[in-house]
Formats: structure tokens, C-alpha cells, sequence
């Protein structure tokens, strides 16, 4: 997939579906395409090129370049191709010499009012007006350059990845356009008539001030210079490109990375990626600069205690200290004293290894993910009710959902290229039910509005779920025939029983969540009757001491309408990371083995233990929390974490850094020092995905390909560095390619069964299961019956949280992310997204502020029950009086050391969520942001010391 | 053993047990239980609320109590 560099094929205006097929001449060939499809489009599925300046294939046809246009035998005059249907039997002409002139004089006008400054102009070479005017044969403007014109306007530089030279715009609306119909956002606009026509971003703001995303659509769409990228402008042209797939959120966007040697000079969105289908957010378009930032760590270290200075070492001598160091842990303290947490951020293989050497190595099952702390109730509440632990749908279903419901989600913010998507269908006319104790953007943006929004009190997410379901059932809106169909109707009717109590009505939950009961039975029979319903949902859901409970009780609201199983409706997780689904997938749960088996079943260890001969612990290993536990218990002594930040990351911050730092041998994998590196004795760089191959599994199941641009700058990349620390435990790894080892899970994992890497490049993507039965991958899941058989309705009583409001505590603190940053930050801090966001704040509605005299922009100190932590106050009608927000991307900010140890009943993922707070003003750092501050101060001078 | 270590199995046993109370009769639901905490819990962790349960009261509730008393004869067995 190493391509020279050749901008994708445009066909000037979108595919159109249609199962009418029609039969056109152009130029003397027949074409046959579906009705409605273009005269342009037609023409450039023959291969043949009608010039244009205004249109492009991800945009709908606008006609205002007349650059396109085209001789139709019968018609008068010569009409603009991108905007004329096919017709069965029309004759097209699309060149002649009338045309030829027309088309001229059209580019002549153009370029009368354009700098002709080629040469030097950015884009050289890979400018449509430049090839425009080379295709037209334009050779010279005979209305000179004197008169009034745009050539000094002046430019925009306000946005850090891009610059907005308004000199070399033709006012083609293609930015536009990108903004409304790709993105969304309507930030950009055209401003004045005629002359004065001219593009504004907001009221005539700097990109920067404006309502602008910075998703980067406009500048893809530009046809000439006005919009470039800054590393395009500092760098020159790309000369050779790599398909792969982006390490942000779970969406998994793939991209094209645009590369001058082992340089990215541009990620641009693959128009055949099937997750992003050519769009892209701020963060996989323009943050990719982290990956060879002066922080990255290449070179391996170690060092006794944490307060010794690291010793650079070669790769040997550092995994053969740790295979040491743990050896002799496990001789002393026990053979389950050691053990692994993996990451969502490393690919499939990477995450299949650190889980393989953990069971052949250690010898235990010690082995764990970050999706601890995200979905791990989804993988628990989808394969209790439906029989398998992932989304239901692909991204692209949401194109024919009728009645939408977002819940404990900010796809905007969170998975903006999916929420771009959502955006479109909602401007379609699909009904919205938003429910989130925020008015996230969804709620009111422009030319969407929820229907509904359902401003839940955190904490109560299950009595709206089973209110909802309460009112479906006794209002008899149910899908009857399905459920009898499909559904266990024995467990169906003691869950109907269950719904039915007037304890779960709307009235009576109204109390708990603050949801006015007229509001919600309405919603309710929204959802049921509403036609294709689509449930999507996020970490507003599962981080809740029910968080299992309430994936649960969306089960069953999705089976009770029959709203699974075909196009347009589902369950769908929005995953937080690149390879949530994927990590799950591979088997780094302690019970679990890839494809979700439990480690107790013989028949399951029998296979593995064929394939890696030995013999493998029968018993689930321990949980993430459970490993903090046993660290301060003295019991567990070693931990290998592979390219996670648990000391930010996690809940509960200063019960975080006692375990870490009652380790006796902490080895962190990680492109840099992060702030659990700085409690480490062992350090291994990792690779960033530029620098590996490998496959991530995004939220819809897709398996895609991660491929290498550049040679690791550690000299290896991440499943080299585990290979090695496995062999020197003793284990026999020998890969020489990751394609390899995801043969071994092929081998190994029903659901993975059909597929291999020469499958991923002849198909792109696969969506699992991929077996025999399915060889091209399952879009949809549950068509015909449900993984598990029948359907199993799962009883879900509401169990308040423990972590309850109270006057020391009156507030409560929920948490979430921002478009700009990623997770704990580690990647987009050190790139200019910071720009958009520096540091964390604390959002407070205006009464709660104005009642303790706190203005925006003060100090105020957040203290909850574990700890405090000081931020700046962000006074705001965002959140409703009682409840407080933040996001944990700086480590500075303490999130983390408020939110506290409750965790969800089944499988501890944290409740990050809730955390009952006091707010107050303050003007001081609080007492833990002082220490970290200085013990950041301590371990970047100890890492200086192995530098120099 | 350390009060703190047991005490924060029970908490997570009866966490457990009242989100599964709903699901039927007491006995059906500590069976229930039981077989999560045989599912998802290490051993450690098993045979230490296995080993303590007749020892003192430790505040399980009665479901948990029976779970527990299920999960120790599993234990036991092994």
C-alpha cells in the first residue's frame, strides 16, 4: 500500500444509490450508471474528464464555476454537467471547440482576478485551478490586472495548521459547502454580493475566533491555494503516500499518511475508508506532530528506585533486567505477584502478545486493559442480552435511522467524524433524544435540535432506561411478534413484570433523575414508534456502579421495539480509543481468552495450549483495581503496562500512586515519559503507529490496517519490544511480521477464523466475524437471530450509588473529553490543539456559582470525599444547577484525584461519573497539585541526567 | 489478612447481590452470584471471603452470605 503520490480519484458529485440503471452516449461511448447520477459523474466513470472548479465528488453539485459545461443533443444552450441528470438515451458532447472557448473565457475571468505567482505558490503542482487552466489551454488574460481586484487581500494565519490567503479564492463555495454538508459546523459563510462576494468565517472573524472546528473539510475541498496546510507551505508537495488507519478515537478514521521520505508532511482522510468515507477531525488531520516530538523517549532505560537517576541501556540488557527482576519477584512473592495491563492505543497484535506472554510467561492470568475503566460493561451487558460483546451496526447505518438516541455521549467532541455523520442525518429530518445530564452540542446546533432532551441527574441512567421501557410496555407499544420471534419468551415475560411495576413509571423515577415524566413518556413512544430506532452510547453510560445495568436495560429497550438486527437502528458503543474493541477482542481480560472465551472452559484452553504448548491457568487473573489492591496489600509486586497512563488516567489518583509506588519492578512501554513512567524502574519505548504495522478494530468491528511510514525511532516497534521481553522470560515468540501473529489469532479465534492481511488489502477493511460463513465480514449483526440464540431480556433494578450528595457534598462532579484533546493528553498536549484548549476547567452553572461568589475565571477548589484539586471556573448554563463538569486531559489538573474507588457491580469499571463534590473559591494550587508539580520537576531532572 | 482486604470483598459481594436481587428467589440469586464471583473473581480473592465467612460476621447480607457459602464448597472441591 506504498503509493506514489497521486491525489484520490474526484468524480465531481457524489455516488448516487438507485436500483434503476440508466444508458447514456458521452463522446460516443455508452455508460450506464444509476438514475440520478450526474452527467459529470457518468462521464468520469468512463474516464473521461469534464474540467470543473466547483465541484467535487463529497459534495453536492452547486453549478456556479460554468466551467463544466457540456453539448446535449435536443437541448439549447450548453448546461452545467455536475448539476444535469443522466437521462436514457441522452447524447453528450464534452468537448468542442465552443465548448473549448466557453470554458476559456471562464478560467480567463478567473485568473484576471488570481495571483500568478505559480512558481511559488504552495500548491504548485497539486492546484485544480492551475490544471484547470493547463486543461482549458489558457494562454494569456486580456483584461490586464490593473483593475479593481482581490490580489492584496490580506491572510488569515489564525489557525495553527492552516492558512486562509483570501488573494488566491474563486469563491467556488467548495469550503464552504464542506463545512455545512461534510462537517456540520456552518462556520464559514459567504459574506457580501457580487464583487464583494467574498468567504467569511463566522461574522468575519479569524478562523481562530470563529465557530470553526478545524476539521480540515475545507481545506480538502479547496480547488486552488486560499486554504493550505502549514506543512504542505513549510514542506513542499508529498511525494509518496501509505494507507493506515488513525490512532485517536474509535472511529478509525482511515487516512492517507502523505510522506516526503519518513517525514508526514499531511494525513489526509482516505475517501475509501469505510469509517470516514474522506472526512476527518482536528485531531487525525493535523495532530500527528506528537509522533516526533523532542519528548519522545527512543531509547531504553532503567534504574533501581524511582528516585535514581535512569541509566539509558541497549534493549537486551533492559528486557533481561526485567525478565530477571520479575523472576525473582515471582520466587518470592508468588507466581501471581506479576502482571499486565495492555493498551486500547496498540494494535491488535501488540495487544494479542502482552496477553499470550502473560499466560505462557508469567503464568497466570494477570492480564488487563484500559477498557477496564471504559467498556468493559458493554462487554458484559452485550453479551449477557444479545450473546456477543460489541456494537451492532457500521457507522454508515445511521443513514437510515429514523429516531436516534444519544446517551452518556458527546459524539461531537468525543467521535466527531461519526457525529458529523449523525449531523447530516439529523438535518435529514431523523428525530433526536438526547440524554445527558449536559447540553452537549447535539442538544441545540445549527439546523439541528433535539426533540428531546432528558437532562438526566448523574447517577440515574437506569430508572430512564427502565422508565422508557416502563411506558413501552404498558402503553403496549411493543414489537410483540419479534420478541415471540427471537426472544426468550419465558425471561421476556418476568422481565415484562419486572418493567411493569409502577415503581419504574416516569412519574416515580422523576425523583431520582430529574427528569420531568411528560418529557420522557413522550420520548418513550418517540423511540418505539418512531420507525428505525438507533441507540448510540458512550462512557456516560458505562462509567456508573450500574454501568452494566444500564447497557442492559439499552438491550432490552432496542429488543423490545425489534430495533436489532437490520440496517438503520442497533446498540451502538461509541468506544473511546483506536482499539477498544480490538484490545477486548484479543483476550486482555484476566477471564478471558481472544474471541471472548472464558479461560475455564477446557475445550478453549485445550486449543491454545496446542498451539503455545503450555499449560495455562484455568483460573481468571486479576482486574486492574484489583491489582492497585493487591500492590498495597503487598501481594503484587510486578506490573508490565504497555502504552497506558494509569496514574492519570485511572480514579483516585493518590490510591493510584500508593500501589505504583509499592512496586518492585514497574516496567512502562510508552512513546513518553508519562506520569506512570515516573513511578517505573524499567523503560521501554514504544512506537507510535506511523512506526508499526499491525490492525486496529474500531467501534463497528472493522479491522483495519495500521501500516509502517517510518522505521521505529527506538529501533523497535511495540510487539518486537514484548517479543523480546518474552524470550527472555523464556517464552519462544518468532514473528517476523505482525501479519503473522494475527494469523496465529485467525487460527485460534472463531470470529477472526476468515481473516488475514492479504484479505485487509484486497477488501480495505473487515467488520468480524469473518469466518467461513461470512468471508467478506458481518456490516450487521443479529440478522436472522441473536449470537446467543434467542434474546435475553435482563432484569435491571435501579441500585442508587453510593456516592450521594449530601451538604458537605452537594454538588455532583461528572467528567468528560473536548474535541481538541485525547484522553489523558499525552498525544494532543504536545501538538498546537493546545492552542484550543491549555488546561482543564471546571464547568458550574451560574446559580451554583453566584451562591458561592465565584465568578468566570476564578480559582475554585473541587473537594469530594478521596481529595481536592484546584481549576479554573468555566460559569456556564452548559450544566444544570447541581452538577459540575471537567475533562482529565492535563495531569496538572487532578481530575482524577477526586473521582473515587466506586466501581461498576460486574466488572469494576470506575464511576468516574459521579462524584459528589463542594465547590469554593480559592487562591492557591491545592496540596496534591504542589507535590506533583515537584515530583514532575524531580523525574523530568532524573530523565535529563540519563539524557546528557 | 488485613480487616481492610475483607471488607472490600464484601462490599463488592454485596454490591453484587443487590443489583442481582431483582433477578428471583433468594436462592436463585446466590447462585447467581456465586457463579460470578466464580466466573470473575482470581482465586485469592475466592478463598480468602471462602475461608473467612464462618470465621466472623463479616456483614454480607443474606444472599451474599449464601453465594459465598456456595462458592466456598466450589473452592473446597477444587
Amino acid at each position: 500500500m506504498l503509493e506514489f503520490y497521486e491525489p484520490q480519484a474526484d468524480f465531481g458529485t457524489p455516488e448516487i444509490e438507485s436500483e434503476t440503471m440508466v444508458t447514456l452516449s458521452i463522446d460516443g461511448a455508452d455508460v450506464t450508471v444509476p438514475e440520478g447520477t450526474s452527467v459529470m459523474r457518468a462521464a468520469a466513470e468512463k474516464g473521461i474528464k469534464i474540467p470543473r472548479l466547483c465541484a467535487t465528488d463529497s459534495l453536492k453539485s452547486f453549478g456556479s464555476c460554468r466551467v463544466c459545461l457540456v453539448e446535449i443533443e435536443g437541448r439549447r444552450g450548453f448546461p452545467a454537467s455536475c448539476t444535469t441528470n443522466v437521462e436514457e438515451g441522452m447524447q453528450v458532447v464534452t468537448q468542442s471547440s465552443e465548448i473549448g472557448k466557453l470554458r476559456r473565457n471562464v478560467m480567463e475571468l478567473y485568473i484576471s482576478d488570481h495571483p500568478l505567482d505559480c512558481l511559488t505558490c504552495p500548491t504548485n503542482g497539486d492546484c485544480q485551478l492551475q490544471d484547470t487552466a493547463g486543461e482549458v489551454g489558457l494562454r494569456s488574460v486580456r483584461y490586464g490586472f490593473e483593475g479593481d481586484n482581490h490580489l492584496v487581500a490580506e491572510k488569515d494565519e489564525s489557525n495553527p495548521y492552516f492558512t486562509f490567503d483570501p488573494s488566491k479564492c474563486i469563491v467556488c463555495s467548495r469550503c464552504v459547502r464542506a463545512c455545512e454538508e461534510t462537517q456540520g459546523t456552518f462556520a464559514l459563510t459567504i459574506d457580501g454580493r457580487g464583487f464583494e462576494s467574498k468567504v467569511s468565517a463566522g461574522q468575519s472573524e479569524d478562523f481562530m475566533d470563529s465557530d470553526c472546528v478545524s476539521c480540515g473539510a475545507c481545506v480538502a475541498a479547496c480547488p486552488t491555494a486560499t486554504l493550505t496546510e502549514k506543512s504542505i507551505i513549510e514542506a513542499g508537495k508529498p511525494e509518496h503516500s501509505v494507507i493506515t488507519t488513525c490512532a485517536y478515537c474509535g472511529v478509525g478514521c482511515s487516512f492517507k499518511a502523505e510522506m516526503k521520505g519518513n517525514d508526514v508532511v499531511r494525513m489526509t482522510p482516505y475517501k475509501d475508508g469505510k469509517a470516514n468515507e474522506g472526512h476527518a477531525c482536528v485531531k487525525g488531520r493535523f495532530a500527528f506532530g506528537y509522533a516526533t516530538h523532542k519528548d519522545r523517549i527512543t531509547q531504553p532505560m532503567i534504574r533501581e528506585s524511582i528516585h535514581d537517576p535512569w541509566q539509558e541501556v541497549s534493549w537486551e540488557t533492559a528486557v533481561n533486567h526485567t525478565a530477571k527482576r520479575f523472576k525473582e519477584i515471582q520466587s518470592k512473592y508468588g507466581r501471581t505477584s506479576i502482571g499486565a495491563i495492555s493498551s486500547s492505543r496498540c494494535t491488535n497484535e501488540e495487544v494479542y502478545l502482552v496477553q499470550k506472554m502473560v499466560r505462557m510467561g508469567f503464568g497466570n492470568n494477570n492480564i488487563d486493559t484500559c477498557a477496564r475503566v471504559c467498556h468493559s460493561p458493554t462487554g458484559f451487558g452485550l453479551k449477557t442480552t444479545l450473546g456477543e460483546s460489541a456494537g451492532t451496526q457500521t457507522f454508515a447505518s445511521v443513514a437510515k435511522a429514523d429516531v436516534i438516541i444519544v446517551m452518556g455521549a458527546n459524539p461531537t467532541e468525543a467521535h466527531p467524524v461519526f457525529g458529523s455523520r449523525l449531523k447530516r442525518r439529523l438535518r435529514e429530518g431523523a428525530k433526536l433524544i438526547v440524554i445527558d445530564p449536559r447540553e452537549i452540542e447535539l442538544v441545540n446546533s445549527p439546523h439541528i435540535s433535539a426533540d428531546f432532551h432528558l437532562p438526566v441527574r448523574p447517577g440515574t441512567n437506569v430508572t430512564v432506561l427502565n422508565a422508557l421501557a416502563h411506558v413501552i410496555v404498558k402503553e403496549g407499544l411493543q414489537a410483540s411478534t419479534y420478541i415471540e420471534d427471537r426472544c426468550e419468551m419465558d425471561e421476556f415475560e418476568k422481565w415484562s413484570a419486572f418493567i411493569s411495576d409502577d415503581r419504574h413509571s416516569p412519574e416515580n423515577t422523576e425523583q431520582f433523575s430529574g427528569v420531568p415524566a411528560r418529557d420522557l413518556r413522550a420520548a418513550a413512544r418517540l423511540y418505539a414508534e418512531g420507525g428505525n430506532g438507533a441507540i448510540f452510547y458512550g462512557l456516560g453510560v458505562t462509567e456508573h456502579s450500574q454501568g452494566s445495568t444500564a447497557v442492559m436495560a439499552i438491550a432490552n429497550l432496542a429488543m423490545l421495539t425489534g430495533n436489532v438486527g437490520r440496517e438503520g437502528v442497533g446498540v451502538n458503543p461509541l468506544r473511546g480509543q483506536n482499539n477498544v474493541q480490538g484490545s477486548c477482542d484479543m483476550g486482555s481480560f484476566p477471564h478471558e481468552l481472544p474471541g471472548y472465551r472464558h479461560i475455564s472452559s477446557k475445550v478453549t484452553r485445550n486449543l491454545f495450549e496446542g498451539e503455545w504448548g503450555v499449560t495455562l491457568d484455568p483460573e481468571p487473573g486479576l482486574r486492574i483495581p484489583n491489582m492497585f489492591d493487591a500492590a498495597i496489600d503487598g501481594e503484587f509486586k510486578g506490573l508490565y503496562c504497555q502504552g497506558e497512563d494509569i496514574a492519570q488516567s485511572d480514579p483516585n489518583t493518590q490510591h493510584v500512586e500508593t500501589a505504583l509506588s509499592s512496586m518492585e519492578c514497574l516496567v512502562v512501554q510508552d512513546i513518553f515519559l508519562n506520569e506512570t513512567a515516573k513511578f517505573a524502574h524499567v523503560f521501554l519505548p514504544g512506537a507510535s503507529f506511523l512506526e508499526k504495522d499491525g490492525t486496529f478494530t474500531n467501534a463497528e468491528r472493522r479491522i483495519s490496517r495500521v501500516r509502517k511510514t517510518m522505521p521505529p525511532l527506538s529501533g523497535k516497534a511495540d510487539w518486537e519490544g514484548t517479543m523480546a521481553l518474552a524470550n527472555a522470560l523464556g517464552c519462544k515468540f518468532q514473528y517476523d511480521h505482525p501479519s503473522e501473529i494475527m494469523d496465529e489469532i485467525a487460527r485460534l479465534t472463531p470470529t477472526f477464523n476468515g481473516v488475514s492481511y492479504a484479505k485487509l488489502d484486497k477488501l480495505g477493511s473487515i467488520q468480524w466475524p469473518c469466518n467461513d460463513h461470512t468471508p467478506a465480514g458481518t456490516p450487521v449483526m443479529h440478522v436472522d437471530e441473536f449470537v446467543r440464540g434467542k434474546g435475553f431480556f435482563a432484569i435491571t433494578e435501579y441500585v442508587p450509588t453510593e456516592e450521594r450528595a449530601n451538604r458537605k457534598f452537594p454538588l455532583l462532579l461528572t467528567t468528560g473529553r473536548i474535541l481538541s484533546q485525547y484522553n489523558v493528553g499525552a498525544q494532543t498536549r504536545r501538538t498546537k490543539n493546545s492552542e484550543w484548549h491549555e488546561e482543564d476547567t471546571l464547568e458550574i452553572h451560574p446559580h451554583d456559582a453566584e451562591e458561592r461568589g465565584i465568578k468566570h475565571g476564578d480559582w475554585v477548589g473541587i473537594k469530594s470525599r478521596v481529595g481536592n484539586t484546584v481549576l479554573h471556573a468555566d460559569v456556564t448554563s452548559r450544566v444544570k444547577p447541581g452538577v459540575v463538569y471537567t475533562t482529565f486531559h492535563h495531569p496538572v489538573s487532578g481530575a482524577n484525584v477526586i473521582t473515587t474507588d466506586n466501581s461498576d457491580w460486574a466488572t469494576n469499571c470506575p464511576e468516574f461519573k459521579v462524584t459528589a463534590v463542594q465547590i469554593s473559591k480559592v487562591t492557591a494550587p491545592s496540596r496534591w497539585q504542589e507535590r506533583q508539580k515537584m515530583f514532575n520537576t524531580q523525574q523530568q531532572h532524573l530523565l535529563a541526567k540519563a539524557r546528557h | 489478612m488485613s480487616a481492610k482486604k475483607i471488607d472490600r470483598l464484601v462490599k463488592m459481594v454485596n454490591q453484587i447481590s443487590l443489583n442481582m436481587r431483582s433477578n428471583g428467589e433468594e436462592d436463585f440469586v446466590a447462585v447467581q452470584v456465586s457463579e460470578h464471583l466464580e466466573k470473575f473473581w482470581s482465586p485469592p480473592m475466592k478463598n480468602l471471603i471462602s475461608e473467612q465467612i464462618d470465621k466472623e460476621d463479616l456483614g454480607l447480607t443474606s444472599i451474599s452470605y449464601s453465594a459465598v457459602k456456595k462458592l466456598a464448597a466450589i473452592q473446597k472441591m477444587k
